[in-house]
């Protein structure tokens, strides 16, 4: 009899996420030039990023501030049904900002602080589109500020360290299979601050006058939502069964390890190259868990199931006349999603970026950098939760330009 | 200013357009078919029945109608239907109006979600009047309630053939082979066993295998493919989904009486004397219902027997039907029943399956369908079942499909004929048609 009165709508609420897709290599100009490479290639304040351990060799006293507007469209194709569904996800400025400071002329210790968001992003799928109850829309931010101390051992050995604080914000939303009269369709908003803590540590070798070593680690970041609010538009019958209320989450950044080589041709001809290791594995399942349970709003647990996995990184850069230096990079990033996982939150794919970008010196104490990458990301899948089956594409064309002072 | 403000607009502009990811749509190929002229044969579902009645947006919505649309990219021309008019309520085969869902009150005075009809009475206009001239000749032959025996009576007296037919003297069979259609589909055979389910096999009678066109199943089946195939056309052939996935039957649990430890004890005491194999716990027990072959008539519901779905709850809740009172024979399948039943869908099945083959036909294996769609699956991220309301799949009747259901039922049809004619027609998109509409 319960049966009957008891209206058991049992409504799927795995709420997915982001990939590699959601792991941003946009934090400097010159190295965007490159490939992504610069843990072996101390150039700027920017450094405390790439390499901790490498910042206190960069002799200045400096802040470097860039922006990096980030144009991705994503399309999918269903498999069955021939349908495209396209992206008009917003454009998002992934930025950094360094200071690097000098305590006094030539000390062994450097003091530096980093801004930065090395993940986000904002992927919008197009209104009633045919995922539309897997996910509508994503945006996820993660701003990590890293003091970091820099210290030379000696003239060819550097170790630094970086505490990060990181601080963000979840807002995830879909549809819900519920209809009203009017032909309106349930939908599901989660909104919530997350923070986590961190370090970044790094040494840096310079081995010979031509040839240093980097390496380093970024450690995982584990972003909690503890007081998220979760928002229900549902048919008014059905209301009860989607209470507004809190929900927890949490998602884990994950660990970085990379070693980085340089080799300098000549004064003019630099080359980079990073082996990123990203632990990625920390990202096995995501889960929801709702403050107010009902038989339709009940705790998710999504497998996600990455695995670690590894990028590639290159590039070279040439100083082309005193003022102007002009660079070219290439990536090779391996997905961390396994066959069956891939969503449309970031359809990540293997993938190859593609970047140039250019230095100009204005006088003594300024300096420019532009950047450009473009990457493409394909891949078919059937989704093992949602049965989502068909083939994503996403575009990412990224200029990005930075302005230096050195002091 | 204007000068950047203009530049890096267009920088920004020639960015995302050269952004855009392209896709080579793969064509829609025919294969070895010509859909030209394609028609679709069958009962309620195929007619577009839903929520216990036909009306013009449950028309629309027929697996027929949705698949005649994705065969329009391999060469389908108009599908025609009997609609009934876009005002009309519709109607049901009892006269009735089609349900909704809504807020009704019991005989406790609990207010709850459930159907609740849209009118005393269906539009009875649609019966009394023949639309084959004005929009005729048809290419949905979707009849509600007709047998395989039926197609060819001539004159048959079916209220929702009589609006659609050519003359009074024709049958449904004459005006499809009139038609000379060069593709068909076929989901037949369900009411030669359904009504006599529904009717808690107290009434009606099942088709039996063997006898002449008009009785038998196997030749009228026979009958029907033949003169079809005639002209060489190609079709698809569905089979008949187990009663045991439909949500009809699997609504109201044989178990749900739930009582006390007071009444548990006093029921059991009614009973001791004539039954002292009745017995009642705290918790959930097995109704009491009616069983000819037992020595009172009646006996305790056990494990895998059916209460129907138009079972009167107020009289389970407030009269004392399933405790006290014996739930009529025409509200209950047993176990013997069901297995009578599920037999001949077996047989039929078979009939079916092999003509296919003989034939060949694509065969649709609904029946497998329905069952995944009792265990429950995931469709674009939109969980599927046989749950009444909830599943999304089955209209407010138990029987018959919510547009979503129909769009994955078509879909069905779709996969079975692109494999038996090497077509490539492309499957709807199911999430875009709604479930059962919630106020």
């Amino acid at each position: 009899m319960n049966r009957f009165y008891k209206l058991l709508i049992f409504i799927y609420l795995p709420f997915q996420q982001f990939g590699q897709g959601f792991q941003v290599n946009l934090q400097g100009q010159i190295q965007q030039g490159m490939g992504g490479a610069g843990t072996a290639l101390m150039q700027d304040a920017s450094s405390l990023f790439f390499n901790p351990g490498g910042a206190s060799f960069v002799h200045q006293t400096s802040v470097n501030l860039g922006v990096t507007p980030t144009f991705a469209r994503g399309a999918f194709l269903n498999a069955n049904t021939n349908e495209i569904s396209r992206t008009n996800s917003p454009v998002s400025t992934p930025f950094a900002a360094y200071g690097l400071f000098e305590i006094k002329d030539s000390s062994k210790l450097k003091l530096g602080l980093a801004i930065y968001t090395p993940f986000g992003s904002t992927v919008q799928w197009e209104d009633n589109w045919t995922g539309r109850f897997a996910l509508t829309r994503l945006e996820l931010r993660a701003i990590f500020f890293q003091p970091t101390v820099s210290y030379q051992i000696n003239r060819k050995l550097g170790i630094g360290a970086g505490f990060v604080y990181a601080n963000g914000k979840v807002n995830l939303q879909k549809d819900i299979p519920l209809i009203d009269p009017n032909g309106n369709y349930g939908h599901a908003e989660l909104n919530g601050k997350a923070s986590g803590y961190g370090f970044n540590v790094g040494v840096y070798f310079k081995a010979t006058e031509k040839f240093s070593i980097g390496l380093t680690y970024r450690s995982k970041v584990n972003m909690k939502v503890s007081d998220g609010q979760a928002t229900f538009k549902v048919p008014s019958s059905v209301a009860n069964n989607f209470p507004d209320g809190k929900f927890a989450s949490s998602l884990p950044l994950p660990n970085v390890t990379t070693l980085g080589l340089a080799y300098q041709i000549n004064e003019k001809f630099n080359l980079a190259l990073d082996v990123n290791y990203v632990g990625w594995k920390a990202y096995d399942t995501l889960s929801f868990d709702y403050e107010n349970n009902t038989t339709s709003l009940i705790d998710t647990k999504s497998a996600r199931m990455y695995k670690n996995t590894f990028a590639f990184r290159g590039g070279a850069q040439y100083k082309i006349t005193k003022q102007f230096t002009a660079r070219i990079g290439l990536a090779y990033g391996i997905t961390p999603v396994q066959n069956g996982y891939v969503t449309p939150e970031t359809p990540d794919a293997n993938r190859i970026n593609y970047t140039a970008g250019i230095g100009y010196d204005l006088g003594k104490h300024l300096k420019i950098n532009a950047s450009f990458l473009f990457t493409h990301l394909e891949r078919m899948d059937t989704n093992l939760e949602t049965n989502l089956s068909g083939t994503f594409k996403t575009n990412v064309c990224a200029p990005g330009i930075s302005i230096g002072y050195k002091f | 200013m204007t000068f950047y403000k203009i530049a890096i607009l267009a920088i920004s502009s020639t960015l995302i357009v050269s952004c855009k990811p392209k896709f080579n749509v793969p064509e829609s190929e025919q294969g070895n078919i010509n859909v030209s002229n394609y028609v679709a044969i069958g009962s309620s579902m195929t007619a577009g029945y839903a929520d216990g009645a036909l009306s013009y947006d449950a028309q629309k919505n027929s697996y027929a109608n949705l698949l005649s649309e994705q065969l329009k990219y391999i060469g389908a021309n108009e599908f025609k239907i009997p609609f009934i008019s876009i005002n009309s309520i519709g109607i049901g085969n009892t006269n009735n109006a089609p349900s909704v869902l809504g807020n009704r009150t019991d005989c406790q005075g609990v207010v709850s979600l459930g159907p609740v009809k849209l009118a005393t009475q269906g539009d009875l206009s649609v019966f009394s009047t023949n639309v084959y001239n004005s929009q005729g000749p048809f290419n949905n032959f979707g009849v509600p309630d007709i047998k395989v025996t039926d197609f060819s009576m001539n004159g048959y007296s079916n209220p929702f053939y009589q609006r659609m037919a050519s003359s009074s003297t024709s049958s449904v069979l004459s005006d499809i082979t009139a038609q000379n259609p060069t593709f068909f589909t076929m989901m037949l055979g369900l009411n030669d066993v359904l009504n006599y389910a529904l009717k808690g096999a107290a009434s009606e009678s099942i088709t039996p295998i063997n006898g002449p066109v008009g009785i038998g199943f196997e030749t009228s089946v026979n009958d029907i493919i033949n003169k079809l195939t005639a002209n060489g056309a190609k079709g698809a052939i569905a089979n008949i989904p187990s009663i045991k996935t439909m949500a009809y039957f699997n609504t109201i649990a044989w178990n749900a009486l739930k009582l006390d430890a007071t009444n548990a004890e006093a029921l059991t005491q009614f009973y001791s004397t004539l039954s002292p194999t009745v017995n009642f716990q705290e918790g959930n027990n097995g109704f009491i219902i009616a069983d000819a072959t037992q020595p009172f008539g009646y006996r305790q519901a056990v494990e895998g027997e059916f209460i129907l779905l138009n079972i009167p709850l107020d009289s389970v809740k407030c009269n004392k039907m399933g405790s006290l009172v014996i739930i009529p024979d025409q509200y209950v399948l047993t176990l013997a029943e069901i297995n009578t039943i599920e037999n001949t869908i077996n047989n039929y099945n078979t009939i079916l399956q092999n003509i296919a083959s003989a034939k060949g036909l694509a065969f649709v294996d609904i029946n497998a369908f329905f069952s995944k769609m009792k265990t429950g699956f995931t469709y674009n991220g939109v969980t599927i079942n046989a749950n009444y309301v909830s599943g999304g799949a089955y209209s407010l009747d138990g029987l018959n499909l919510t547009p979503r259901g129909n769009a994955l039922l078509a879909n069905e049809f779709i996969k079975a004929i692109n494999q038996m004619y090497q077509s490539s027609i492309p499957e709807l998109v199911a999430t875009k048609y709604p479930g059962v509409i919630f106020p």
